[in-house]
């Protein structure tokens, strides 16, 4: 308002300007007139009083004018100053107006980008921002209509792999059970129809394995595979899963050796599924190594855990396969190791079971140098441990 | 030597089991679904020893079977086998009284050994 009143107070001004040069105009005429009068001779003494009141007539002007000038000056300055903080106030005000909005989104769009995606803004205020928001918002709901067919798809895909599990067993039942029968009756047989059987036996043992093995990861990839960990002496288990596997070390041989660390902590394990573990370890050991080859299995305390390593001094394992092994379906080259009985997927599901226990698994080799699994399982803390010593 | 009912909706597998547990020295009554099972254990002139049943049949399941059974206050140990090999769903399966599982493919001497301990 201010800025429209020194608009018009200039205004003002140039008019009063105006009538100033006209005023000190006329003046000057008038005075002219007086002194020709009195060059004339014509009333001298009136003459001069003219020219004497036309000279302070324009003084009186030039005050005038020179304290309008001054007035205007100032009212245009205050003017100038209103609207200039008028603008800035305007300006911060908008400014201030965007910063909130434009907060919500940032941190919106971080929410998002965190895996939130219910994240959305309030769309309101300015045109702009509301746009914006009103854009991000149907942003998210894209992307959340995405991941939501995606997660869909995987527990089709997670469905799918279960439920042909399932259905392989029957039959996969009735193939084994019937070639057991075939070697039942062994003496019946010539020794080429028994080793067929063998044979059938043997692939149909491999389709059996591997049909756990998928189904375990399918169970894993879906978030269903479960364990019921239960209070457990870890050497006594890794002693127990030793003993079972002797017979295809004696076989091969090979040296299996035992060490376990006396008095160690017991663990919350899942016997099976442990048990499950040191099989996959000790049956790539007893495949992947040659004949007469060592293996040590070692249990003992590392830190709060509880460790067991299994070491062998077989050919050991290229770093690019190492990086990888404890991927699906990831071993070595058929050429190396000619293996009817692996499935390429022991590890990974070794690696999901110990996850799930809250324990660690990693290997270490080298080519030329043997190979280490080693897998370390939490101790379950007990009474005494907690108890603060004494000095 | 037990006297045991047996029930698959395969025939293969029906005949499979029957085989083996002959072998072994059992006797074997069949059953191709639940309503079957039924059918024989009332049918029996004395009862079975152990009841070895597929979970899974079409017009009534081994666990449905199981559970008429056992309401009749049949106690007949019992034995389920199932394709799934998580040990089955426990709720459904509460208070049934179900001995053991058996996962399929079917490991026989595991079978017998659970047979002869249920049936001493």
């Amino acid at each position: 308002m201010l800025t429209g009143l020194a608009v018009i107070g200039v205004a003002r001004f140039l008019q009063q300007r105006q009538d100033f040069e006209d005023a000190t105009a006329r003046s000057y005429q008038r005075e002219i007139e007086a002194r020709t009068r009195l060059a004339q001779g014509r009333r001298p003494a009136a003459a001069r009083a003219a020219i004497i009141a036309q000279q302070s007539r324009r003084q009186v002007l030039r005050d005038e004018i020179s304290s309008e000038t001054r007035d205007t000056a100032l009212l245009v300055g205050a003017g100038l100053i209103a609207g200039l903080t008028g603008a800035a106030l305007l300006f911060t005000g908008l400014i201030a107006s965007m910063r909130r909005p434009l907060e919500d989104l940032v941190e919106a769009s971080g929410r998002l980008a965190g895996g939130d995606l219910e994240a959305r803004v309030q769309v309101g205020g300015l045109s702009e921002t509301a746009t914006l928001g009103a854009a991000f918002n149907e942003m998210a709901e894209e992307l959340q209509r995405r991941a939501g067919e995606r997660d869909q798809l995987d527990r089709m895909k997670d469905e799918f792999v279960l439920t042909a599990s399932h259905e392989l067993r029957s039959p996969l039942t009735s193939v084994q059970g019937f070639a057991e029968l075939l070697l039942l009756e062994r003496d019946k047989l010539d020794p080429e129809q028994a080793e067929t059987v063998e044979v059938i036996l043997d692939n149909t043992r491999h389709l059996v394995r591997l049909l756990n093995d998928l189904l375990d990861l399918a169970r894993s990839d879906a978030g269903r595979l479960t364990i019921k960990p239960v209070p457990t002496d870890a050497a006594n288990l890794v002693e127990e899963a030793v003993r079972g596997m002797r017979a295809q070390f004696d076989a091969r041989g090979q040296q299996l050796t035992l060490a376990t660390e006396p008095g160690l902590p017991q663990v919350e394990a899942d016997r099976d599924r442990i048990r499950q573990v040191m099989v996959n370890l000790l049956t790539n050991a007893n495949e992947y190594c040659p004949e007469s080859a060592e293996i040590e299995v070692k249990v003992h305390r590392a830190g709060a855990d509880v460790e067991v390593d299994v070491i062998d001094d077989g050919p050991g394992i290229p770093a690019e396969q190492l990086e990888h092994i404890f991927e699906r379906f990831s071993r070595g080259d058929a050429g190396e190791t000619q293996r009817v009985g692996g499935t390429g997927l022991g590890l990974a599901i070794s690696k999901s079971l110990i996850e799930l226990h809250g324990g660690t698994i990693e290997a270490k080799s080298a080519l030329g140098g043997g190979s280490t699994f080693r897998f370390r399982l939490q101790a379950i803390s007990s009474p005494a441990a907690t108890e603060a010593p004494t000095t | 030597m037990a006297r045991i009912l047996l029930a698959d909706d395969s025939e293969t597998i029906l005949l499979l089991l029957r085989t083996r547990l002959e072998m072994e020295g059992h006797e074997v009554e069949t059953a191709a679904d639940g309503q079957e099972v039924v059918d024989v254990a009332h049918a029996a002139a004395t009862p079975h020893d152990i009841f070895l049943l597929d979970a899974m049949m079409p017009r009534k399941s081994g666990i449905d079977a199981l559970r008429e059974l056992r309401a009749e206050g049949i106690d007949t140990p019992c034995l389920i086998v199932s394709a799934h090999t998580d040990g089955g769903n426990g709720s459904d399966h509460e208070g049934l009284e179900i001995a053991g599982y058996i996962s399929k493919p079917i490991d026989f001497d595991q079978l017998f050994t659970q047979v002869a301990e249920l049936t001493r």
